[in-house]
């Protein structure tokens, strides 16, 4: 066994030891003293989401994930908080961290206009369907399917390694007819590269699904953007990482109007959560080129499950 | 490739949009600080106790908003003295980070109809629309 290998195992041993004593504990504690929460001030509450939310955003950066996807699951599990407020802090969590991201990229050619716009226009429609189905259900309900969600991610995550750069294929009618193509600055091969898509019609549905997906759990959805625009639609890797935070932007924007009217918007939770995720995001981005990913993305995969599992129960009541 | 596309030159749409939401998120980041610290600090005197808001937040949205009456969508706009109140500026901070797409969003669409991109112009209407509609409340 390498020392590389060694590493990833131990490092997976301790994260997944952490992680069940991490969630065991507050059953516990809940269990012996139910009104914990309710006895700690809310202020301690906000600097530990703070923390939280930072750790998170510095993880989720270094696995290559948005931290909406990470926030909702794993908040979910550990603070007092309803889930109303934690999908409406998440989704402000994706579409800050889009937002702020999103120019460079932009000017870049990386996140590219006509691609991400027909993509979120069916996308935003369908999230705010999703955000209105969310909030309808029993709360029991949404845990059970976020809980299938989160479980999917960490499938998908595992399956990532495959992204790469697609092959060329002859574009389709629709996205000849919408010019979506584009082209832009390799750095690392100092060249310029050139990109087309197909299964256009296909991604759109898609896309869809995908706004629904995120808007009922609150969640970005880089998770499944990113895979549809590079896998299905043949867009190179950059472009459809760039492109996913443009359309989760807008679908974001959309979905987040809906908590905002439900009610389900508190400042109080959502800021702090918001500068914790963009303040690690960036600490995250420095350490990129001196942290091995490989394994901190594996750890962010066992969280998930963790984090899907405990939803999963708690959808089913135990 | 599109013919408005340069050698690695970038659409003027795409730098339009950028200069845009660089400047509405640099806004959106400091008034969302800003506001943040007046509420937690009680600034301005609040329309309902953080104290109340940490003993209900256990409760799903729509009982915490029937116990307490916070504010939900445009209701803090129905006087000035209702606009007065540290909760409802961090209130508004997230309001203008919603928003900031559809401002994006819109500077796009001028920029797409003077390239004669009727599609594009049309599809960006579509967007600007669907999100003025959510940020109306017409479908909650």
């Amino acid at each position: 066994m390498s020392s590389a290998t060694r590493k990833i195992l131990i490092s997976c041993a301790v994260t997944t030891l952490s992680l069940v004593l991490f969630f065991t504990i507050p059953q516990v504690v809940y269990a012996v003293q139910p009104h914990v929460a309710e006895q700690t001030a809310w202020w301690v509450w906000m600097i530990l989401l703070f923390a939280f939310s930072f750790v998170l955003g510095i993880f989720s950066v270094l696995a290559g994930v948005g931290g909406g996807v990470l926030f909702v699951p794993i908040v979910s599990g550990f603070f007092p908080f309803h889930l109303d407020f934690i999908r409406g802090a998440g989704l402000l969590v994706a579409l800050s961290g889009a937002l702020s991201a999103g120019a460079p990229l932009m000017r870049k050619g990386l996140a590219d206009l006509k691609l991400g716009l027909p993509m979120a226009l069916i996308g935003s429609i369908s999230s705010i369907a999703g955000a209105l189905a969310g909030l309808a259900m029993p709360a029991n309900v949404v845990q059970l399917l976020l809980g299938v969600a989160i479980m999917g991610i960490a499938a998908l995550m595992m399956r990532a390694r495959v992204y790469g750069t697609p092959d060329s294929q002859e574009p389709d009618a629709l996205s000849k007819m919408l010019h979506i193509s584009g082209v832009y600055y390799e750095e690392s091969s100092k060249s310029e590269v050139s990109w087309q898509i197909h299964r256009t019609p296909l991604g759109l549905f898609l896309f869809m699904v995908i706004g629904f997906i995120g808007g009922m759990f609150g969640m970005g959805a880089g998770w499944a953007n990113v895979p549809v625009f590079n896998m299905l639609m043949g867009v190179p890797l950059k472009v459809a990482v760039a492109t996913s935070g443009l359309v989760l932007s807008i679908n974001g924007a959309a979905a987040a109007w809906v908590y905002i009217f439900k009610g389900a918007v508190v400042p109080l939770i959502a800021v702090p959560a918001i500068g914790g995720i963009m303040l690690g995001s960036k600490i995250g981005a420095k350490l990129l080129s001196k942290v091995n990913t490989r394994s901190v993305r594996m750890i962010v995969i066992i969280m998930l499950v963790v984090a899907g599992l405990r939803s999963l129960l708690k959808g089913f009541g135990i | 490739m599109d013919k408005e596309k340069k050698s690695f030159g970038i659409d003027k749409v795409q730098l339009v949009y950028a200069q845009v939401l660089e400047t509405v998120s640099h806004v959106g980041i400091a008034f969302l600080v800003g506001g943040y610290f007046v509420y937690v600090l009680q600034l301005l005197p609040l329309s309902v106790p953080i104290d109340a808001i940490a003993a209900n937040w256990h409760l799903k949205a729509s009982e915490m908003q029937q116990k307490l009456h916070t504010p939900s969508g445009w209701s803090f706009l129905k006087s000035t003295a209702a606009l007065l109140k540290g909760d409802v500026v961090s209130y508004l901070s997230i309001f203008y980070l919603a928003m900031a797409t559809i401002a994006c969003l819109a500077f796009a669409t001028i920029t797409f109809y003077r390239e004669k991109n009727y599609v594009y112009t049309a599809l960006a209407v579509l967007q600007v629309v669907v999100l003025l509609v959510a940020a109306s409340g017409l479908i909650h």
